[in-house]
């Protein structure tokens, strides 16, 4: 369904793509994993084109162009095929959380207001936030704006749905809801590409995980695949590091010492991390 | 010293016959100066390397050069100008010395109200996160819709507090106006003071009016600030009254608005 063939781009003299190959079927759910630095987010910026690749091409559904090439029409073709969720959330302050979803199917795509209602509520219904239809986003917490941010790309019924870190702004208590909410979605059967630091989500609900450094896919697989045996070393030290962390913060484990410990109750407690034994720490 | 207490109110009633003409001055020159200022606001940050660099050259000239300066310039030496102009190039028996001097006033301040406009526009838009655009664009909006609809009203209303600055300054300057004879509050009032040297109660009757005048549009522009930035509240427990009773005015002005 969508398909991006050798992708590169470069801020500077700063390489952050080297060639990346992503392929997404219907109904799938991939998890975007690796390093701060390694390109996960550009990536995800240039399927929208958030950001213009310097080099490869994109397949999506019908539409086949070079990232170069694409005009304003393809781009525009592009992204209302696909939904974008941001790690700050990105809503627009000065609309209430219902106009911020009714936005993109009044103005982009012509539903009439009635129909965008309906579809707007429904899909707030979706995320729980029957109540707040007339709240501005600074009158919501975290969470709920990102609710109110996955709402606005599900009401516009997408192909695929691209989240980016979307809980990585978060106070932890919070993360829980936007969590819930991706769980639910990808239950529906929703096609979504999620870069996170969530193992927990990943190891859940991926269909599929890849894992990347420095600008490169390094490997891709099942979670289990990829958890468990990871083939190559450089994922298996990424996992170790943030599987340790992940211990770390959980204090009823024997492995963290008493200092660590009180750390982790001060500041690690609540994001609801659970220690794993996956054979890799 | 003495104050007449009749002059005083001779002149009051004199100037207060000169507050259509300070209004027109201050409101005509905000209408004209708007629109350029707002491009030029967009045009500096398009970072378009030219165009960027005759704006700041001429932001910084107009703001560096005082504003009687540049009325003396205006109204002495520019009409000269023109009517060499007419003379001796189009031939033509154009009187430029019949012109009213309110359009040299117009000029002046004009000039100088864009020049502080786009300054007061710019960081406007810069208040607005660059996320938003990028989300507009997401769902499926052309830059132009985007700029429309999330960012420009959003930096309208962070822009109201230094528009109205820049109001209640160019109020007061255009008491300047004097100087090109044009009969504003200032000019009767000084007018009024010259038949009996009696200009300390002029001045007293004109500040008067001037801080009056100010305070009004002060009280307008909070007014409006407060209806328009809603948006930017947040719901506590105590404020929670008052927002929804201005979030309700402010939904009555909108639909007022929208009939109209």
């Amino acid at each position: 369904m969508l398909k991006i063939t050798n992708i590169h781009k470069s801020f500077g003299n700063n390489q952050i793509l080297k060639g990346v190959d992503l392929e997404v079927n219907k109904g799938e759910v991939i998890v975007v994993l690796g390093p701060s630095g390694s390109g996960k987010t550009t990536m995800l910026r240039c399927i929208n084109f958030l950001e213009r690749a310097d080099q490869g091409s994109i397949e999506f559904d019908d539409i086949k162009t070079d990232f170069r090439a694409a005009g304003q029409k393809t781009i525009r073709d592009i992204r209302k095929k696909s939904g974008f969720v941001f790690q700050n959330y990105n809503l627009f302050a000065n609309k209430t959380a219902l106009e911020n979803v009714m936005e993109g199917l009044t103005v982009a795509r012509g539903v009439p207001v009635k129909e965008a209602e309906e579809r707007a509520k429904n899909a707030l219904d979706r995320v729980g936030l029957k109540n707040r239809y007339d709240y501005y986003p600074s009158q919501l917490s975290g969470g709920q704006q990102q609710r109110v941010g996955i709402a606005r790309a599900v009401a516009l019924n997408p192909e695929v749905i691209l989240f980016d870190e979307p809980t990585s702004a978060l106070d932890p208590e919070l993360v829980g809801e936007v969590l819930n909410v991706m769980k639910d979605l990808a239950k529906s059967g929703a096609t979504m590409v999620v870069v996170t630091h969530e193992m927990d989500f990943a190891r859940d609900v991926a269909s599929k995980v890849i894992f990347m450094d420095k600008g490169v896919i390094v490997e891709e697989g099942t979670p289990e695949k990829i958890f468990t045996h990871p083939k190559e070393e450089r994922t298996a030290q990424f996992l170790k590091r943030i599987l340790k962390e992940d211990y770390r913060a959980d204090q009823d484990s024997d492995f963290t010492e008493k200092d660590d410990s009180l750390l982790a109750k001060v500041f690690g407690g609540g994001s609801g991390k659970k220690a794993y034994n996956w054979g890799v720490c | 010293m003495e104050i007449e207490s009749g002059f005083m109110w001779e002149t009051f009633l004199v100037a207060l016959s000169g507050i259509p003409v300070t209004l027109k001055l201050t409101f005509v020159t905000l209408l004209i100066s708007t629109p350029p200022a707002f491009f030029m606001a967009l045009g500096k940050l398009k970072e378009h390397k030219i165009s960027s660099k005759v704006i700041g050259f001429y932001v910084s000239f107009v703001r560096g050069t005082p504003i009687v300066l540049q009325i003396l310039f205006f109204y002495s030496l520019l009409p000269t100008v023109l009517n060499c102009f007419f003379k001796n190039i189009l031939h033509s028996g154009y009187n430029v010395f019949a012109w009213n001097p309110i359009i040299y006033a117009y000029t002046v301040f004009s000039l100088n109200t864009i020049a502080v406009l786009s300054e007061v526009f710019r960081s406007a838009l810069l208040t607005v996160n660059a996320g938003q655009l990028e989300a507009a664009m997401s769902i499926g909006e052309t830059k132009f819709q985007a700029y429309t609809r999330i960012i420009i009203p959003q930096a309208m209303v962070a822009a109201l507090p230094n528009v109205g600055n820049t109001t209640v300054s160019l109020l007061k300057n255009t008491s300047l106006a004097y100087m090109m004879t044009v009969k504003d509050i200032t000019a009767l009032a000084k007018i009024e003071a010259a038949i009996g040297y009696n200009y300390i109660e002029a001045y007293l009757v004109i500040l008067m009016i001037y801080v009056l005048l100010c305070t009004v549009v002060q009280l307008i522009f909070s007014f409006a600030e407060n209806v328009l930035s809603v948006y930017k509240k947040r719901l506590t427990k105590t404020a929670d009254k008052r927002t929804n009773y201005i979030l309700s005015r402010a939904a009555a002005v909108f639909a007022m608005l929208r009939a109209v």
